[in-house]
């Protein structure tokens, strides 16, 4: 099995000669292996597929996360983003002050303006060698990113039929991107739906804003390629929902205890997690990392289901050596 | 008049804005309480809201809802609570450092900060150095908060407290700083005057930096 079929293996619920390990190293972390600051790749979709691929290359995990620039449009619907160095880009505007702003919305190209160059550079370069992974937001997500997390949150109470709208509104946007992912050639796609997070809001919230619209766009692009559905932090609540999505992986963060995942929802879906991407892999030691490996392993590995990631994307100030650690010490102890 | 302020702190917990607001112009209509009465309800409502936070009763958007409550209740109360409080808690000079975007939690201490009678000048996320440096200056505040989420923030504080040392503001603010990447160590490392990680103890450090320790009901 190379690292492709291994990955695609537990996609498709088969069993794979040993855990896969695909690891959420982005566009936040990767320029840093090429030299490069994170705004030079930031416009540069050359830049950020030679970072992607020189990563994959480097740590030879079995998957690698294809972005489509960290640009403004259309990962964020036309609001203005900026970054300053390595720092994380930042959205400095939002576009939906209210429903009068839902009409004025416009559905991005995604292939306008070389967007997803970067993509299809790594697809060729991955030459079906490894894994390839598209990452799109759901529908809940780009709604709050246009409209503010804050000004999105308070409207669950103040106005939630336009929660709803806007919700609707966006996710021809999610479908767009997850296609153009698909055509460029990615072998699975991330769903985010990091705010549907049960550390942010609750499962009654979840089930009534997030899943419907989660679970429509998944479905859909379910027929045509594997999902794997992200939410951040804590989402034990809410797991059950999110193996009905039609998702074929859940992508669980750090807060989530393995073996209990497993136990709820194994036998439904794969499980990709959970390496804590702040306190063991940015600040912990090869030591930590090992540690942390061996327990998901030992929680979660059993027959087959599971992908060794870190629970997150990898921050920037990572130490390299941990990233090399948790694909070492992942092929130790994940092979069947 | 009791009865009434009792309602309005249930109100403000439930995140009843509208309710909020009424029973706000209920109790400048009655012009019975005082202000620190007020305050203390109001405060005592974010609080609360706090702990429900931390017990996983309420979510962020339970916390937002009562702030957005708060801030209605306080749009009623703002000329009836100047017009007869004699002393004010403080001016407070309040944002997220450079670099980082998480404004949900400063938010929130904005509004409990309001709701505990504070005049907070909140200059929002991603705020530069000199922004804060001068707003401290043109306010002559005697607290700077700093939120900070994000380790990769420890540059941007310890630039803010350089410069308020160069500027010679240092020994007239306190400066209080907070969020998730916070630890003892951290703020210790970046030389604050203290730090909080919710809403109770970012309250009680407010009240002890500025020497009203003994100011509680
Ligand atoms: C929502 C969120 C986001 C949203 C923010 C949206 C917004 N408008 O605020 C988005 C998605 C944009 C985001 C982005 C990022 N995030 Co973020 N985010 C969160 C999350 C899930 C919740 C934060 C929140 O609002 N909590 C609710 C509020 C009420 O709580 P709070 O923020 O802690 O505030 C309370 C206290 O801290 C305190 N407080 C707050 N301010 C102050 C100030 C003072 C002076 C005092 C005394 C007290 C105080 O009182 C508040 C009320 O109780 C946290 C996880 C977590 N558990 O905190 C991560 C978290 C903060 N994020 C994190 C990271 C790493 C990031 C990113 C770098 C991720 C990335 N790679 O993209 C970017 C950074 C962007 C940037 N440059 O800032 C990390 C930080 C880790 C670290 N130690 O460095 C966290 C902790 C998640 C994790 N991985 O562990 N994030």
């Amino acid at each position: 099995m190379n690292s492709r079929e291994r990955f695609l293996a537990v996609l498709a619920g088969e069993m794979p000669d040993r855990v896969p390990i695909v690891p959420v190293v982005d566009g936040f972390f990767a320029p840093k292996v090429i030299g490069r600051a994170n705004d030079d790749c930031f416009a540069d979709g050359a830049c950020l597929a030679e970072a992607l691929t020189a990563a994959q290359l480097k740590f030879a995990y079995d998957g690698a996360v294809a972005e489509m620039g960290l640009g403004p449009d259309p990962n964020v619907l036309g609001c203005p983003v900026e970054i300053e160095g390595n720092d994380v880009p930042l959205v400095v505007e939002t576009i939906v002050g209210g429903r009068e702003d839902l009409e004025k919305l416009a559905m991005p190209d995604p292939w306008a303006g070389g967007k997803m160059e970067p993509v299809q550079r790594l697809v060729e370069a991955a030459a079906g060698g490894y894994a390839v992974l598209g990452s799109v937001r759901s529908p809940f997500e780009y709604a709050a990113t246009v409209r503010g997390l804050i000004e999105f949150m308070t409207d669950f109470y103040r106005d939630p039929g336009l929660v709803r709208d806007l919700i609707e509104a966006v996710r021809p946007a999610t479908m767009a991107v997850g296609r153009a992912f698909i055509k460029a050639g990615v072998d699975a796609l991330v769903v985010k739906d990091s705010f549907a997070s049960s550390s942010m809001i609750s499962p009654e919230h979840y089930r009534e804003f997030a899943f419907p619209s989660g679970r429509e766009a998944i479905a859909e692009l379910a027929e045509e390629i594997p999902v794997i559905l992200h939410i951040c932090r804590n989402s034990m609540p809410i797991l059950k929902d999110m193996a009905r999505t039609g998702a074929a992986a859940l992508e669980i963060d750090s807060p989530v205890d393995l073996a209990a995942a497993k136990s709820a929802v194994g036998g439904k879906v794969a499980l990709k997690g959970n390496i804590d991407a702040v306190s063991v892999i940015e600040k912990g030691g090869i030591a930590a990392v090992e540690a942390a490996v061996k327990a998901a392993i030992g929680a979660a590995g059993k027959g087959g289901g599971f992908i060794l990631s870190s629970g997150d994307s990898i921050p920037l100030s990572a130490p390299e050596e941990n990233i090399a650690a948790l694909v070492e010490y992942g092929r130790k102890y994940g092979s069947y | 008049m009791e009865e009434i302020l009792e309602k309005f702190e249930t109100a403000l917990i439930a995140g009843n804005a509208d309710a909020s607001a009424d029973l706000a112009d209920a109790i400048v209509a009655a012009g019975q309480a005082t202000a620190d009465e007020i305050f203390a309800h109001l405060s005592n409502a974010m609080e609360e809201v706090g702990s429900r936070y931390q017990t996983g009763e309420y979510f962020i958007p339970e916390m937002l809802r009562s702030a957005e409550a708060v801030e209605k209740a306080m749009a009623v109360l703002e000329p009836y609570l100047f017009e007869s409080r004699h002393e004010q808690a403080g001016v407070v000079v309040m944002g997220t450092v450079r670099g980082d975007i998480h404004n949900i939690g400063k938010n929130i201490i904005v509004s409990a900060l309001r709701a505990a009678g504070y005049e907070v000048h909140d200059l929002g996320v991603n705020v530069s150095t000199e922004k804060f440096v001068n707003k401290v200056r043109e306010t002559g505040a005697g607290l700077l908060l700093l939120s900070a989420f994000t380790t990769s923030t420890k540059p941007a504080l310890l630039d803010v407290m350089a410069a308020l040392e160069a500027e010679g503001l240092r020994g007239s603010v306190k400066v209080v700083s907070g969020g998730a990447s916070h630890s003892e160590k951290f703020a210790r490392e970046v030389g604050v005057d203290g730090f909080a990680t919710d809403v109770k103890s970012t309250l009680a450090v407010c009240r002890r930096l500025t020497g009203r320790d003994g100011d509680r009901r």
